[in-house]
């Protein structure tokens, strides 16, 4: 030692070293009680993310079934197809049978196995068993396997826009599996492995299993055999008439409970057209509930509702039209140039006679007509078991003018929808109660025990049942004697109306474009099936309800009553026959008497003085009562 | 309390039992901890769940016949051999890159092939660097409080720092510059030049992270790991799974999950984390107990020692053993930017292991020699009116 101050110094740099040391020591070991303590549950929570390898135990998603337990959705064995890059041997030959097998890329699949991070890739999903089984028995390490189940509709191409489909993962996109996806669904198990990094099974491993609770079955209230009914009637009137689009609602008026829904185009629910989005979007899109259109004459069966039931119009009240009414001014014309002369109450309704129901209208005045209209259920929702459901348009009720007021009485100035009129026209019919239409009879736990059970809610009563019931027999004379004719079923007793509405596109009257619309019931004694068939542009003069929409309503209420063993009200009268006059080139007054003898009703096209065609073509054998076509 | 009971007491020779006993039990602990962190990934890529156990054991063997060699030489001998110890140590650096003797692994080049084993070359360099210092600052001590006279310790360690950083390996030429300016520190350099030099050694950061953009991924993954779980911050979280996962008392010895190939380098530079996974927070504590105790003795025969150049050299071990257990904890509790440095006595590594039982060995070496020239000087001290307490509590 040289120097006792350089000692000194050493000796207090050394024990500031010390202190020094000691200071971050202590420091580092609060940083440990703050990883191990502090955030330590956190972090384990998170580390055992990767500590156990979740398989997954898919929950099986529950059926659909119609009201009699015919399935509409089910599920099908699929594979999970997946690759465990650590584990792969020989990735070329993983690669190549893979994208063999599967229709992928080679090579990107390749460069996925070789240079990806992650322990697992999903190569593929809802794999079809016979693929999956080609696949196994190729025997590849690395390439791993999952049970799976797919959404399967064995009614294929019915009940598109009503059912919905269900995404990859089975979740419920639209339609009833959208709207109802938590009780299909169910909730999912897991089998908890643990295992290192690369997914191996540690050696001392206890696998743990939550298992999957299934998803409710659903039992809803349509029938199986009533669709199938419904589905061909809207195929042939697209078909037949070249329509956009044609569309057909059952109901069950004593319930509010949906029979039938169907619409065409529509697709195979198996195969949606995933790839195009926007043809996707248009064709599961439920426009009987989702839409609304101007009704137009069906709506006369609540103008007619509200003055019965206001007191509005009694049985001696005649009507005179001319052809038109002059409403504050304004010529609003009835649909039939020449005019219907003086009518009684139930002539104009099976005359469908616009000008009658703007008297009707007109005498109620506003407030009245928005009262019953409404308790119809039009302007609000109907509430039914739906996602996007429309509530309609209705002018505001301070808004509307006298012509608009005439114009509603016939159906004009009004939208509804398709839903909204099948229900009202329920509660015109049944006796006057309206029902809150639904689609859900029951839903069902993996087990047995039953959940959900619906009653049929009344929401209302609109109506007296006495006006109900002069209501359906006013309805009844449309089909058996006026333009609803073609809706009739021999035997039985059918009411109804037809509709001819033009479209509106963006705020004018579209030239050529109609909605062709049929509403009706039966049996008129003790109705219990309501429907309504509308038929969206159809093409061709041929645009009248009574011609393109009625026929196919007489065809499934027909196979209704077949298929319900429903026995004919009236003793089967002999359909009488007779001759299509030859009208062609005869002036158009003229022309209407020659078919009045006949006893053939005409529905007239244009506005010419004389008979240029018609349908069906003259020395053709119609069925007397039958409707005819003229065009002038 | 200290001073007067040990250094009056005529004794003979005064060994350092508790310096040894720590050490050993440090090294026991070592390779049970080894076998613990190890054992799965050494059954997976070995096909033998004792691999990494097995070459501990070797080093544990080689070294403690180190530090007992070390321990009987008299550490004296390494002034006069500083120059070849020196040219050793650079050389060991350079051989690094020749083809055929160093082995590439990780992209860096840091390891010496030998028959049996592969050696550090830059663990060898730090000891050689701290007896070289400590013989330098011991000859030209009053020359310390001059830039000139630091200017050769600075030479040294910028030449081996540089050698090493071409390998390169960050975090070794991070502690060769700490310890150097402990060294510089301990050997009564002036505080104005530390800021002289701390200013170029700051700037010498970005110009480092330029010339190794993987630097500032390690930098930015050490600010937020779970930016990017996958990437660069994958190693930090897994750490802190594993000490997280420890809790207090931790999930008992050989019950790590973060073992199973979720924690890379878990027998080496990560020994820690699986350490706080095991014996959790208490056995932490322990642990860096332990290390403080060692460093309290190698303080203390620093302090005790007859000569500045056991002074000198005492000092400069307790610095390397004090820093690289502080970096090695900080990186695994993201206090500081990753970067891998093996945890003394513990982490798996014969070379490191070896180099650091030598150590030991010197510091024993320092300690007999120290004994009757203390006793004086406590004399001496006493005598004054032992008014300055010139101890550090034990």
């Amino acid at each position: 030692m040289n120097s006792t101050n350089s000692t000194v110094t050493t000796r207090k740099r050394l024990l500031i070293l010390t202190v020094s040391i000691i200071f971050l020591f202590c420091a580092l070991l609060g940083r440990l009680a703050y990883l191990q303590l502090a955030a330590g549950k956190e972090l384990q929570a998170k580390a055992a993310q990767q500590w156990y390898r979740d398989l997954p135990l898919k929950a099986p998603r529950g059926k659909i079934v119609d009201t009699h337990g015919q399935v509409l959705a089910d599920n099908r064995e699929v594979y999970g197809v997946y690759v465990r890059p650590n584990a792969v041997k020989d990735a070329p030959a993983v690669a190549s049978v893979l994208s063999g097998h599967l229709s992928l890329d080679y090579d990107k699949l390749l460069e996925k196995i070789v240079s990806s991070r992650v322990s697992e890739i999903t190569v593929a999903r809802a794999v079809e068993k016979d693929v999956a089984e080609a696949i196994i028995a190729h025997d590849l390490a690395g390439v791993y396997f999952t049970l799976d189940s797919k959404r399967y509709y064995p009614a294929s191409h019915y009940l598109a826009q009503i059912l919905g489909f269900t995404n990859i993962d089975n979740v419920g996109q639209n339609g009833l599996e959208g709207y109802y996806d938590t009780y299909l669904k169910g909730v999912d198990g897991f089998a908890y492995t643990a295992a290192d990094i690369k997914g191996n099974e540690l050696a001392d491993n206890v696998t743990e299993y939550v298992p999957a609770i299934p998803g409710c079955d659903l039992t809803v209230s349509l029938d199986l055999n009533i669709q199938s009914f419904a589905e061909t009637a809207v195929a042939n009137a697209l078909e037949d008439h070249g329509a956009k689009n044609a569309s057909m609602i059952v109901m069950d008026c004593k319930t509010g409970g949906i029979l039938a829904m169907a619409s065409a185009p529509g697709f195979d629910l198996n195969e949606p057209p995933r790839d195009d989005l926007h043809m996707l979007n248009a064709l599961s899109k439920n426009k009987m509930i989702v839409d609304v259109y101007e009704p137009g004459s069906t709506f006369k069966i609540f103008t007619t509702a509200a003055a019965i039931e206001n007191g509005a119009v009694s049985d001696a009240d005649r009507f005179f039209c001319g052809g038109s009414r002059l409403v504050d001014g304004q010529k609003i014309k009835c649909w039939r140039s020449i005019g219907h002369g003086s009518q009684n109450l139930a002539d104009g309704v099976k005359n469908s006679c616009n000008c009658v129901f703007m008297d009707l209208a007109l005498r109620l005045g506003t407030d009245k007509m928005y009262d019953t209209i409404r308790n119809f259920g039009f302007g609000t929702k109907t509430d039914i078991d739906f996602y996007g459901e429309s509530k309609g348009l209705l002018m505001a009720q301070s808004k509307v003018k006298t012509v608009d007021l005439a114009r509603i009485g016939f159906g004009q100035a009004v939208a509804v929808t398709p839903l909204q009129l099948v229900t009202a026209v329920s509660a015109a019919i049944n006796g006057g109660t309206l029902y809150e239409p639904y689609f859900l009879q029951k839903a069902t736990a993996y087990g047995g025990q039953t959940i959900y059970t619906r009653e049929p809610k009344a929401v209302r009563q609109v109506i007296s049942s006495g006006t109900s019931e002069r209501l359906r027999n006013m309805l009844e004379k449309v089909v058996s004697e006026g333009g609803g004719h073609k809706a009739g079923v021999a035997g039985y007793r059918i009411g109804g109306k037809t509709g001819t509405a033009q479209k509106y596109e963006n705020g004018s009257i579209a030239q050529g474009k109609y909605v062709s619309s049929f509403v009706g019931f039966a049996p008129v004694e003790d109705p219990r099936y309501v429907l309504a068939m509308i038929v969206d542009e159809p093409s061709g003069y041929a645009y009248y309800g009574s011609l393109v929409a009625a026929p196919y309503a007489g065809e499934v209420f027909a196979k209704i009553f077949d298929y319900a063993g429903l026995p004919p009200s009236t003793s089967a009268t002999v359909t009488e026959w007779t001759q299509m006059p030859d009208v062609v080139g005869v002036s158009t007054q003229e022309a209407l008497e020659m078919l009045r003898q006949c006893g053939l009703t005409a529905e007239v096209a244009g506005e010419g003085e004389s008979v240029r065609s018609c349908v069906p073509s003259p020395q053709t054998r119609v069925e007397k009562g039958d409707v005819v076509l003229l065009r002038t | 309390m200290r001073p007067k009971n040990d250094l009056l007491h005529t004794k003979r020779g005064e060994y350092d039992y508790i310096l040894t006993a720590v050490t050993v039990l440090l090294v026991l602990f070592g390779i049970v901890m080894v076998y613990a962190a190890s054992s799965y990934n050494a059954a997976v890529n070995y096909n033998n769940r004792y691999f990494y156990m097995f070459k501990q054991i070797v080093g544990a063997v080689l070294g403690f016949a180190a530090l007992f060699v070390f321990g009987l030489l008299d550490y004296r001998i390494l002034q006069k051999w500083r120059y070849v110890i020196l040219g050793v140590s650079v050389l060991l650096l350079v051989l690094v890159f020749v083809p055929g003797v160093g082995v590439e692994s990780y992209g860096a080049r840091r390891w010496i092939n030998l028959p049996f084993f592969t050696m550090q070359a830059s663990e060898i360099a730090k000891f050689g660097f701290i007896i070289f210092t400590a013989s330098y600052m011991a000859k030209h001590h009053s020359k310390m409080t001059t830039f000139v006279g630091i200017l050769p310790v600075l030479s040294v360690g910028g030449l081996i720092c540089l050698l090493i950083i071409l390998e390169p390996n960050m975090s070794i030429t991070i502690c060769v510059v700490l310890l150097m300016f402990s060294m510089l520190f301990i050997g009564g350099a002036r505080l104005k030049h530390f800021l002289l030099l701390a200013l170029p050694a700051a700037a010498m950061v970005p110009l480092l992270i330029l010339a190794e953009p993987y630097r500032l991924k390690r930098m930015l993954a050490f600010i937020d790991p779970w930016a990017s779980p996958l990437g660069e911050g994958y190693q930090l979280i897994q750490s802190f799974y594993s000490l997280g996962s420890g809790g207090l008392f931790g999930l008992g010895l050989f019950n790590s999950r973060q073992k199973y190939l979720f924690l890379p380098f878990s027998e080496s530079d990560f020994i820690f984390s699986i350490i706080g996974e095991e014996l959790g927070l208490v056995g932490c504590a322990l642990v860096m107990f332990a290390y403080i105790l060692l460093i309290a003795r190698a303080v203390r025969i620093a302090q005790n020692s007859t000569d500045r150049l056991g002074c000198y050299l005492a000092g400069g071990i307790a610095s390397i053993i004090a820093i690289q257990v502080l970096v090695n904890i900080a990186v695994v509790t993201g206090s500081i930017p990753p970067t891998g440095l093996p945890l003394p006595f513990i982490s798996a590594g014969s070379s490191s292991l070896i180099v650091f039982c030598s150590s030991i060995g010197i510091l024993q070496s320092i300690s007999r020699h120290s004994h009757k020239t203390v006793k004086r000087l406590a004399r001496k001290h006493a005598d004054r009116g032992a008014k300055r307490d010139h101890g550090v509590g034990n």
